[in-house]
């Protein structure tokens, strides 16, 4: 059994009165890569800056590698690293921007060499680059070179924020391909937040959602977004589209103010038409908007979207096989008000 | 207008036939601006770190008194120092009435929270994300405090050329706490203020002019070191 780098208890986070952060617990395993996923503002980054022992927990306990941690412990600070959406470049030159990590840890052995593999690993060139001034990079090679410069201490951990949200494709591409390079190279864990799904389905061996602070298990069960129409007499309701007009979800009586809706995806039934008579009191129409495959199960994750609605359902290869789904087909989501939970 | 331009010659004359009461202004001028500048940029930067870097319970109060300190009024500074340095003050005895180092003293708590207000100012203004890639690359407490200190070098030169622009320029501690005694604590905006008193405009302009030299020469040097 691999050990698990890190494990998460009873996590919580604030800002001022605001919990931003709300976890019960959450074990990474060593060399796997995790994809995170979630809306602005649901947690990621603070997850990571804690995960990453730049910013203590409210509560709550971070294990790593079998020990309890905290931040700017010696035994952490060498081993972990996180790369940001909009990383921060020293003051000074790429070469030294680069260095700077070495330079802390006094390892100055066979430094250009170091430096030129570093750059190479992220599509950049020693001589084109290295003495080039903070000021003189784009932000994509700025992007580039601040994973160069966490790459070239081969960290144990690697946790990436965000990091091609803001770059060009070929920028994009670089990170990615170094990235998972890390992996195969040194055994790197790797946890990734990011909105592109594609790439995070493609690359990753668990996939993590986050909303409200919360962690979800993606494909297993389903975020209801809000914002809930609590005005109706028939209960609350989420509406697909405008407000007032065609479909909505109706949902249970609500129990906690800021919870979020959440539904099992083992009680939703997926069909082809509209059921009438059958006691479904939701009942959603919309098309498959993309399929991937999950590179670990051969799972196919689906996206149902249903005009400002979307749900990412997982498939087994056969489920897939027989409900015939082709990116565009038009399918119909049922589910029961009752199994919705508020949380 | 004449007097002017008498003045301009007559200053390089001074210089050029090495006249000793200029250079002896000159030397207690650079003396005891030099002496207080080191007191105060060693003190005040760290003080200015502290105070911008953490959040402490009377960190407001601190700024909102410092801050005010800013606009000390320098004749206000020599009548403190003055008091406290007099034969009948608390450090009489040490008989700094009347020397470069009473001086140096008083323009020291002129220039002192002018580098801590500043430092402050930038260090509070250091973009949060330096700090996460400062602990992100595996930087220890000592390497985040060099490195933000290091990144904000620039600011830091300004916070010192600001301080040392407000000391070279002073009358008022320089005046009251020095004597402007020639040869001795005269110094070149104290001579500058005899001269025209005593109508000797060209003196006055001559040394006025040897004083913007030295500004300038100070601002050079530094633009060349930020160059570098």
């Amino acid at each position: 059994m691999t050990q698990a780098t890190y494990k998460l208890n009873q996590l919580q986070h604030y800002y001022g009165d605001k919990r931003v952060l709300d976890i019960d617990g959450l074990q990474i395993q060593k060399g796997s890569i995790t994809g995170l996923t979630g809306p602005n503002g649901s947690g990621k980054s603070t997850l990571l800056k804690i995960m990453a022992f730049a910013l203590k927990p409210t509560a709550g306990e971070v294990w790593f590698n079998g020990r309890r941690e905290v931040p700017l412990s010696p035994r952490v600070r060498s081993r972990v690293t996180l790369l940001t959406q909009k990383p921060y470049l020293l003051k000074r030159s790429v070469f030294d921007n680069i260095a700077y990590g070495l330079k802390i840890r006094r390892d100055r052995d066979n430094l250009d060499s170091r430096i030129k593999e570093a750059l190479a690993s992220v599509g950049l060139s020693y001589e084109g680059f290295a003495h080039r001034q903070w000021h003189q990079l784009s932000g994509g090679e700025a992007q580039r070179v601040a994973m160069a410069a966490r790459l070239i201490l081969k960290p144990e951990v690697l946790l990436l924020d965000e990091p091609v949200a803001s770059v060009d494709t070929k920028s994009a591409g670089q990170i990615r391909r170094a990235s998972l390079t890390a992996r195969k190279d040194w055994g790197c864990t790797l946890v990734i937040a990011s909105h592109d799904l594609p790439w995070l389905y493609e690359c990753s061996d668990t996939q993590i959602s986050i909303a409200n602070g919360r962690l979800f298990s993606t494909g297993k069960e389903h975020i209801i977004p809000p914002p809930y129409d609590l005005s109706q007499k028939k209960g609350p309701v989420k509406w697909i589209g405008t407000k007032g007009k065609g479909e909505y979800i109706l949902l249970p009586p609500r129990e906690k103010p800021d919870g979020f809706a959440v539904i099992q995806q083992e009680k939703i039934r997926i069909c082809r038409e509209k059921e009438k008579k059958t006691g479904w009191d939701n009942q959603i129409t919309g098309e498959i908007t993309s399929m991937l495959m999950e590179k670990s199960s051969h799972h196919i994750m689906t996206t149902f979207q249903a005009k400002n609605f979307s749900l990412n359902i997982r498939f087994s290869p056969d489920q897939a096989a027989a409900l015939k789904l082709l990116p565009g087909k038009r399918l119909i989501l049922m589910f029961h008000s009752r199994d919705i939970e508020w949380r | 207008m004449d007097f002017i331009v008498a003045g301009f010659i007559k200053a390089i004359e001074l210089l050029i036939n090495f006249d000793h009461s200029t250079y002896t202004a000159v030397s207690a001028t650079l003396q005891a601006s030099t002496c207080s500048m080191l007191i105060s940029l060693g003190a005040g930067l760290p003080c200015g770190f502290l105070l911008g870097y953490f959040n402490f319970k009377w960190k407001r109060p601190l700024r909102t008194v410092l801050d005010t300190l800013l606009a000390l009024p320098t004749v206000s500074v020599g009548l403190l120092v003055y008091a406290f340095i007099s034969s009948q003050g608390p450090l009489g005895q040490f008989g700094l009435l009347f020397t470069l180092t009473g001086i140096a003293i008083g323009q020291t708590i002129l220039a002192f929270p002018i580098v801590t207000a500043i430092t402050a100012s930038i260090v509070e203004n250091i973009d949060p994300e330096l700090k996460l890639t400062l602990v992100s690359l595996g930087a220890g407490k000592r390497n985040i405090i060099m490195t933000c200190l290091w990144e904000v070098r620039y600011g830091l030169l300004a916070a010192a050329v600001t301080a040392y622009g407000r000391v070279l320029t002073e009358v008022g501690i320089s005046m009251m706490v020095g004597g402007n005694i020639k040869y001795h604590t005269r110094t070149i905006t104290t001579a500058i203020a005899l001269e025209t008193n005593k109508g000797m405009f060209a003196d006055g302009i001559a040394l006025g002019i040897v004083l913007i030299g030295i500004a300038f020469a100070v601002n050079i040097s530094l633009s060349f070191l930020r160059k570098q």
